[in-house]
């Protein structure tokens, strides 16, 4: 047994976001902790670290034991010296962006060898996390990041330490390179702790995993277990909510969202959002309980296997004539020192009732093809049609009407409505600025926000008081608002947990059916793009090297890229 | 260090922007009461104070004349109090109109054509060059110390810098999600500024205001101690220049002569500067964060 | 600040050479100086008067006859056209050959290269305690921002910033130089010519109200530059992977922190020869401050050129220099991201 965790509670002032939580990881183990944001796992990681921000508040043991030092009691611990770097190895969330820019590669290897005393060479412990000893005199900004996050990784393992502890170490990598490190972290042979919101990239390389939800383990469960059979609800959720890239698997999601730390329920914090909840869920919290051989936190552990959560639909009937057409698409930025091509050759056509996935990893162009489609960038070349107009003509007024006829879903959900308008005011903004007589617009924000599947009770607040799914929906019912033709979701799930991911696809198709909508889903997610779309294309460094029916691509890929995104979609 | 420790709906932005902190409130308090006796000056004070024999030259401190009297017989408070009414004044008209150039020139070169952007950055970057405090020495020298004349000469001198910060912040603003998103449903110009960046933008107009009513003040009591201001018009800057011709220092009657003036503009500096870095330290996320 | 859009590896990105990069900010400058020369050239054309002020004061100029003014302007080239004009002016500018003063009849050339070395004296020497009082304080500043001395110290520079220059020598004066008569309080040597002693004497001074209004802004900038570093990424990183808060403030936190910092001051240095016409003034300090000065209150055109040419191409000069050495100091400046 290397970490033994009892008890732990943290605090910031009269939040409680981690509740005594007890957790071990044994000799050579991975365990994963996973939950979606606000769990409280990152707080977990931070308070083994020592690394917990001052306002807040630790109680409990967390023993570290190994053979070679003698027991450390974390929770007794006031002074970390010696505990960092050489007994617990700490890779920090964003860990690609935290290398030290000034800094040679090997001289920081150097420096953690000669601080925490590790007797290899700074060549053997890049050699150890994959990279080659040419690596060594590149600056970081000189690497990729998947390699910034293995030299991350090699740091912490020149102190030879006991404890690896990885905090989210997937976030901002490409689907392809998230694999590559987990199984890096896996084969290290070091205990392992890997907090993370991503259950099922996960599973191939944890021995076990616990599941945290709104500061509590619901389920610490060895993964084979839970191949075999699902305890927790809100586990199966998360592995339901998780989109297969199998078209045969159905997607979906669970209602509502996580409570916030300071408004926690009475009973079973899950309660309110579980499928198959009792009145005893809603009065007494549940202990973690040895249900075969995992610990579960639940009543209703037994029956758990009949928890279901609502799917994601799939398109009733065929796509009608194309709304958007885009032909020929070339787009290049200049700047002073350089010039990229985002798109080089570009066909792409959306018909009404269509939901068309345009699916590529960073760097793609997918995120100037959506904005070309949505009249904010004017492509070097090619011809972008709405309807029957041209739109790479139009300019000012012309350009301004057209752009009335389409919607727009941003990618970030806490950027994208003004912080200081009322949500009436943020659905309304299109129909003020398309100047729609003052007496239309109540009925029409009122359709629009049941479209998008939010109570009327939202109107009055502002969006900081809404959670992160529910600014999501009001940037839906804001594009819906004016009545467009094309919709145009560029990432809109992705900053959004798991569990409500499938619920933004649900409302998407909803509205495609009902309105007759084009939708252009812009991700980087296969799995999502194969469940929740009718047609998909993929992009790859400005051109088309895939396209087809969602069951199509899922089933045989064409190219040779897109096989690679499925696999690395592992689902 | 944005963690998953707290529900993020929570954290996202404070409900109400306080702009002010402790130190700035300080700022704002010791800036109402220099106003104050500036508004004091110039309503109950009789006309010609300060510029008018009220006693014998080079009068100690009494209860008629509580800071003495100058060469000439003129009262010292009186020339203190009415300085503070032509320098707060000159500072607060120069530093609006620097604002408003500031942020027409500056939002212009972040939102506008490539070629006009370029032009006005090509523009700033000259302008930079050249010596502000000569400019000012030369353009007062040769046009004259009228206050109009002053006033144009330093908006026209010190709106490159503030336009550089704000073209910066317009850019900055322009990328936001929301506006982009405004853009997106086919708003126009006049309304992505005046419901969207004004809010990201405005709060940043209140040091621009401040750190150019700052400079103001010290320029202009600067070249009124060159001898380049108006002599008759009494200024604090124009009561320590004829501290030098008088050479004041020899005696020990520069304690209430140079004393006070210089008092009262690094007084009112500091109360602006006050204002002006707290304002500028809750707009920086990064020292907010540790806050 | 090499273009907003960021490149994924492998993605199909021309990038232009480093010394195409250099060469292009060189250009720059070229451009920025070409037109500082040109509003130079106009200046004595637009103000008040036309171009024949160049030959002494209005008065002067009333007793000229019509034929003496025509000559003049023959003789001096204000008959040709604008352009022949300036082709003359910038070649007096390449060979040095600036003209005589009108007010004593010298060589402008000479008069600035007698004041030039002066100016850097007293500039250089108040550069060199104002960074390092600056910078100290910023950094402590910067480490202590939490306790009540940190505080206090912030608001010790706005005070310091905000004392007019001109003030804070008078008060020098009264004390150091009437009072207690410790220094000198005009000029730049004593009555023994040039001793090191009397040099330093007489700088003691002027470079005292220079590094004392020049800190508060220098700390500042310091502390700022401190606290953003502090709060980064990779600090905060590097204080998970167990480096002791000494080493991680010495080779974490003080290189990353001095880069604008360093940049900042290159660029005050070209500006502080203009800046220091106040104190070279009330000093009566022989340096450019005061021949700039001199020659506007003069209305000596011929100088006033000179000396504006001499400040404006420290200040340019200063600009180019400080983005030259930026990339020594920051690799990621000096090397591109990597194509893989």
């Amino acid at each position: 047994m290397t970490l033994s965790v009892q008890d732990v509670t943290v605090r910031y002032g009269g939040r409680l976001a981690v509740d005594h939580v007890h957790l071990e990881v044994g000799d050579g183990e991975v365990v994963a902790v996973v939950g979606e944001s606000g769990c409280g796992k990152t707080s977990l990681a931070r308070a083994l670290g020592g690394l917990l921000p001052e306002n807040a508040e630790v109680s409990g043991r967390g023993v570290l034991r190994s053979d070679r030092h003698p027991d450390l009691d974390l929770g007794a611990l006031r002074d970390w010296r010696g505990v960092r770097g050489r007994r617990i190895g700490i890779v920090p969330q964003g860990a690609m962006s935290g290398l030290s820019p000034i800094h040679r590669v090997e001289a920081q290897l150097r420096e953690m060898l000669t601080l925490h005393g590790g007797s290899s060479e700074p060549a053997q412990l890049l050699e150890r996390v994959g990279l080659t000893a040419r690596e060594l005199h590149s600056f970081p900004h000189q690497l990729s990041g998947g390699q910034r996050q293995r030299v991350a990784i090699a740091l912490t393992l020149a102190g030879e330490p006991d404890l690896l502890i990885a905090d989210e170490p997937t976030t901002g990598l490409d689907a392809v390179v998230q694999g590559k490190v987990l199984a890096l972290i896996a084969s290290l042979g070091i205990s392992t702790l890997i907090v993370s919101h991503d259950l099922t990239g996960l599973l191939p390389y944890a021995d076990r995993i616990a599941v945290m939800y709104a500061g509590r383990l619901a389920e610490v469960v060895p993964v084979d277990a839970l191949h075999r059979g699902r305890h927790h609800p809100y586990t199966a959720g998360l592995l339901a909510a998780t989109p297969s890239t199998d078209r045969a698997v159905t997607w979906a999601s669970i209602p509502g969202s996580a409570p916030p730390l300071d408004a926690l329920p009475e009973g079973c914090r899950f309660a309110p959002r579980c499928p198959i909840a009792v009145e005893e869920c809603r009065e007494t919290a549940p202990r973690l309980r040895l249900v075969g051989n995992s610990e579960v936190a639940c009543h209703r552990a037994e029956v758990a296997g009949d928890a279901s959560y609502p799917a994601v639909p799939r398109a009733t009937s065929e796509c009608g004539k194309p709304v958007l057409t885009m032909t020929g698409l070339r787009h290049t930025y200049r700047s002073r020192s350089r010039t990229t091509t985002a798109l080089d050759g570009v066909d792409v056509e959306v018909g009404r009732g269509e939901i068309l996935g345009l699916v590529g990893e960073s760097g793609s162009g997918k995120s100037t093809l959506a904005r070309i489609a949505l009249g904010l960038i004017r492509p070097t070349e090619g011809t972008v049609r709405l309807g029957d107009y041209e739109m790479t003509g139009a300019r000012g007024r012309r350009l301004r009407e057209l752009q009335r006829r389409t919607g727009f879903v941003h990618q970030d959900p806490y950027d994208s409505l003004h912080p200081a308008m009322k949500v009436s005011a943020l659905v309304a903004e299109p129909l003020v600025i398309a100047k729609v007589p003052r007496n239309e617009r109540a009925d029409r924000v009122h359709a629009a926000l049941a479209s998008a599947g939010l109570p009327e009770e939202v109107l009055t607040r502002t969006p900081g008081q809404l959670s992160g799914g529910q600014r999501q929906r009001v940037s839906i019912a804001r594009a819906l608002v004016n009545d467009p033709e094309l919709l145009v979701a560029d990432e809109a799930s992705s900053m959004l947990d798991v569990s409500t991911r499938g619920g933004i696809a649900t409302t998407l198709r909803k509205v495609a059916i009902e309105r007759g909508l084009a939708v252009v889903f812009v991700t980087h997610d296969m799995g999502e793009a194969i469940q929740s779309c009718d047609r998909i294309v993929v992009l790859r460094h400005g051109r088309v090297v895939d396209a087809g029916a969602c069951s199509r691509i899922s089933s045989s890929p064409e190219h040779e890229y897109t096989a690679q995104l499925l696999a690395a979609s592992h689902h | 260090m944005s963690t998953a420790t707290s529900a993020p709906e929570v954290v996202a932005r404070p409900r109400r922007r306080e702009l002010l902190g402790r130190q700035g409130r300080v700022g704002a308090v010791l800036l109402a009461l220099i106003v104050g006796t500036a508004a004091y000056g110039f309503f109950f004070l009789p006309d010609g104070a300060g510029k008018k024999r009220v006693g014998s030259p080079y009068e100690e401190p009494s209860a008629a004349h509580p800071l003495g009297t100058d060469d000439l017989g003129r009262d010292l408070l009186d020339q203190l109090v009415v300085g503070a009414g032509t320098s707060l004044t000159l500072a607060f008209i120069v530093a609006a109109v620097t604002t408003v150039l500031a942020a027409v020139i500056g939002g212009l070169a972040g939102i506008g054509p490539r070629w006009l952007s370029a032009t006005i950055m090509r523009g700033i970057d000259v302008m930079l060059v050249l010596p502000e405090l000569v400019l000012f020495i030369l353009a007062a020298t040769f046009l004259g110390q009228g206050f109009g004349i002053r006033a144009v000469i330093l908006a026209l001198i010190l709106w490159p810098v503030p336009a550089r910060v704000l073209r910066a912040a317009s850019l900055t603003a322009w990328s936001r999600a929301h506006v982009e998103a405004a853009r997106a449903m086919g708003a126009g110009q006049a309304w992505l500024l005046f419901r969207h960046a004004s809010y990201l933008l405005g709060p940043l107009l209140v040091p621009v205001f401040v750190r150019t009513a700052m400079r103001v003040i010290i320029y202009d009591a600067t070249l009124s101690f060159l001898g380049l201001g108006d002599p008759t018009a009494p200024s604090w800057g124009t009561t320590l220049y004829w501290v030098q011709v008088n050479g004041v220092f020899l005696s020990d009657a520069w304690l209430w002569w140079a004393g006070p003036p210089g008092l009262a503009i690094t007084l009112t500096v500091v109360a602006l500067a006050l204002v002006g870095t707290s304002v500028e330290d809750r707009l920086n996320p990064n020292l907010q964060e540790s806050r | 600040m090499s273009g907003v859009q960021t490149s994924a590896p492998g993605s199909p990105v021309a990038r232009r050479g480093r010394l195409t990069y250099l060469g292009g900010r060189i250009a720059e400058y070229v451009v920025v100086l070409l037109v500082a020369l040109t509003l130079n050239f106009l200046l004595p054309r637009a103000l008040p008067g036309g171009p024949l002020k160049l030959f002494g004061s209005p008065e002067a100029l009333a007793r000229l006859t019509a034929e003496e003014r025509a000559q003049i302007a023959t003789e001096y080239g204000f008959g040709d056209p604008i352009w022949v004009q300036f082709l003359d002016y910038l070649k007096s500018v390449v060979t040095l050959d600036l003209g005589t003063s009108l007010s004593d009849g010298r060589e402008v050339t000479a008069a600035i290269w007698d004041a030039l070395p002066w100016t850097l004296l007293l500039v250089g020497t108040s550069i060199v305690f104002t960074t390092l009082i600056g910078i100290a304080l910023g950094v402590i500043g910067g480490l202590r921002r939490r306790e009540g001395k940190g505080a206090f110290t912030l608001i010790g520079a706005i005070v310091v910033d905000s004392i007019p220059q001109f003030w804070l020598a008078m008060l020098l004066i009264v004390w150091f130089g009437v009072k207690w008569q410790i220094a000198p309080t005009f000029g730049a040597t004593g009555p023994d010519g040039v001793t090191i002693t009397g040099l330093a004497q007489h700088l003691a001074m002027p470079v005292a109200t220079l590094t004392i209004t020049g800190i508060g802004y220098i700390f500042m900038y310091t502390r700022s530059s401190m606290l953003n570093v502090l709060t980064s990424e990779p600090v905060q990183h590097a204080h998970a992977r167990g480096i002791p808060r000494g080493r991680l403030v010495r080779r974490h936190v003080l290189r990353p922190a001095l880069l604008p910092v360093h940049t900042l001051i290159m660029l005050d240095i070209g500006f502080l020869a203009a800046g220091a016409i106040v104190v070279e003034t009330v000093f009566a300090y022989p340096g450019l401050g005061r021949l700039t000065f001199g020659a506007i209150a003069a209305r000596d055109y011929p100088l006033m050129q000179g000396t504006f040419l001499v400040l404006t191409l420290m200040v340019v000069l200063m600009n180019l220099l400080a983005d030259l050495t930026y990339p020594l100091l920051d690799p990621r400046a000096r090397t591109g991201a990597s194509e893989r």
